[in-house]
């Protein structure tokens, strides 16, 4: 019994380093720019094609693969902010009409990736994919261990980049108050370039991961953006180190909810996570008080 | 006397709105204490977004010794030489003291020359020394103006832009700003600022400019401005009706 509740929260909590990982792109993307990404979690899936077809036709491991989908990644965001985003960065209506434009673009890249691989079931499978951690009666998937630990990594070093760097005080400073980072010398809209490369870059990353400890196909991004929207929206919103707690807390959640009433209602703790939070406290656990900016 | 900053026939409004700023004038001279006045809604405070390059121009000219800044972004303009205080102080309110100050010096990239520029502010402003660990957003608000106005000086401007200073602040600390300010002019640096308060605006700078409805009505020296029977009027008009 008490094995069971332990092995059950070491997998959410492991779950819940992935979803940190995917959370903390659009939570930087909202930060800086006050926009919704709703295409975050198709380019997840594009991540993970990246690392499925690497692994495919090089036999390359999805974790080594990782910083490649994150550089594939951080170029199709700067294309797409300096397509589509810039120009309405500089408008008045911005993130109105900005969150139409990220649901576009999620239209798009999966009617693309549709197109392209079709929608079938995937999973990488390196040879951790199927092995397992056992310490007694306590079973720990290979694959759900690494992905955490990774995840974790990844988000010390952006932690780290963004409170000891100087481009990471620029990013901080534009989060904060736009105009104010202005008038300090920072070219803002450079800052927003450059975090919506990173943003995408995490999500390309987070694509690698997922590509081994879940099956993925182009459609199944709809689902993310529920999943993603509960944990930035719990955290509140373009709160980082909120993001990250609203991921482990959720997914720990919706680890012992799956276990003890079945996988559909696992998902459904994130669905109803987002709309209790939304009616309860709006501004998340680490939010302030909604204000007008 | 050549001018530092100018201003000519400035055109400008916000998104698609009307046009604020109706043509303003504005000349700045090297080391003066300048004094913008007018009436809530005059176009002050746009006149001040538009120098620093926040709200861009519509048509006519910026210049800062004779060189066209109205197409350059804010960050541009403040490698310049223009540092500003906005209305609201726009501190970075989770940021500490220490930390907005560091902001307050982002362009300079050499570790040593930004301890220093620091250190030598915070010699100007002992209360900011003794609470560089707090967070600027739970000082008060003297507190508050005295660290914005500390962050835009260690990058050493030419020009200190400053709007409405002494808002919310009581009497004694406004005069302290008051002395700040002519401690910084004296130092050699030009101070622009506008002051809801005409009267204790003018008694402390060399100029004044009167602004209402997004035009310069006139300008001079400041205890010119302070008995010009039109300031009056136009306060006192505006109050009535
Ligand atoms: N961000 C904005 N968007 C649209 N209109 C604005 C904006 N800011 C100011 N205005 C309008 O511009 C006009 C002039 O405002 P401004 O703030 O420049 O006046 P001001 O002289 O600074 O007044 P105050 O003494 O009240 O600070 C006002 O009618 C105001 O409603
Ligand atoms: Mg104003």
């Amino acid at each position: 019994m008490l094995s069971s509740i332990l092995q059950v929260l070491i997998l959410g909590l492991a779950l819940g380093g992935v979803y940190a990982l995917m959370a903390s792109g659009l939570t930087l993307i909202f930060g800086v720019m006050r926009i919704v990404n709703l295409a975050h979690p198709i380019m997840i899936i594009a991540g993970a094609f990246v690392a499925y077809w690497l692994f495919r036709l090089y036999g390359l491991d999805p974790i080594l693969a990782m910083p490649i989908a994150a550089a594939v990644l951080f170029v199709i965001g700067i294309v797409l902010y300096k397509l589509i985003f810039e120009k309405e960065a500089a408008n008045a209506k911005y993130s109105e009409m900005t969150v139409l434009l990220t649901f576009a673009v999620a239209l798009c890249a999966d009617g693309l990736l549709g197109a392209l691989f079709s929608n079938t079931q995937r999973v990488t499978t390196p040879a951790y994919g199927t092995d397992a951690f056992i310490f007694g009666t306590i079973f720990i998937p290979k694959g759900q261990a690494y992905a955490g630990a990774i995840s974790l990594l990844v988000i010390g070093t952006l932690l780290a980049f963004l409170n000891f760097t100087r481009f990471g005080a620029a990013i901080r400073a534009t989060t904060q108050n736009r105009a104010a980072a202005q008038l300090m010398g920072v070219n803002v809209g450079r800052v927003s370039l450059i975090t919506f490369g990173i943003g995408i870059a995490l999500a390309g990353a987070a694509g690698a991961l997922v590509s081994f400890i879940f099956s993925f196909f182009p459609a199944k991004h709809w689902e993310w953006i529920a999943i993603l929207m509960s944990l930035v929206v719990l955290g509140g919103m373009g709160k980082l180190m909120g993001a990250i707690l609203g991921a482990f807390l959720l997914s720990v959640i919706a680890a012992f909810v799956g276990t003890y009433f079945g996988s559909t209602w696992s998902t459904m703790t994130f669905f109803l996570a987002l709309f209790v939070i939304l009616l309860v406290r709006p501004q998340g656990l680490l939010g302030d008080k909604i204000e007008e900016a | 006397m050549p001018e530092l900053l100018e201003v000519r026939n400035a055109v400008a409004g916000y998104g698609s709105g009307p046009a604020i700023l109706n043509g303003a004038d504005l000349d700045v001279a090297p080391g003066e204490i300048q004094c913008i006045i007018g009436p809530n809604g005059a176009g002050k405070s746009t006149l001040m977004k538009a120098i620093t390059g926040l709200l861009p121009i519509r048509s006519g000219e910026i210049r800062l010794m004779g060189e066209r800044i109205d197409r350059l972004r804010p960050d541009q303009i403040l490698k310049k030489g223009i540092a500003f205080v906005p209305q609201e102080r726009a501190l970075f309110p989770k940021m500490t003291v220490r930390e907005n100050l560091r902001m307050g010096g982002y362009t300079i990239r050499d570790e040593a020359e930004l301890k220093r520029h620091i250190d030598d502010v915070l010699d100007r402003f002992p209360i900011l020394r003794e609470r560089a660990g707090q967070h600027a957003g739970t000082m008060s608000g003297g507190q508050q103006q005295m660290l914005a106005m500390a962050r835009t000086l260690i990058v050493r401007p030419k020009i200190v832009m400053l709007d409405e200073p002494s808002l919310g602040l009581a009497p004694m600390i406004v005069q302290q700003m008051f002395d700040i300010m002519r401690q910084l002019r004296d130092s050699g640096m030009t101070v622009l600022l506008v002051e809801q308060n005409a009267v204790v605006g003018l008694k402390n700078a060399d100029r004044g400019t009167v602004l209402d409805l997004g035009r310069t009505l006139f300008s001079g020296p400041a205890e010119d401005i302070l008995k010009d029977p039109r300031v009056r009027e136009l306060y006192l008009g505006k109050a009535a009706a």
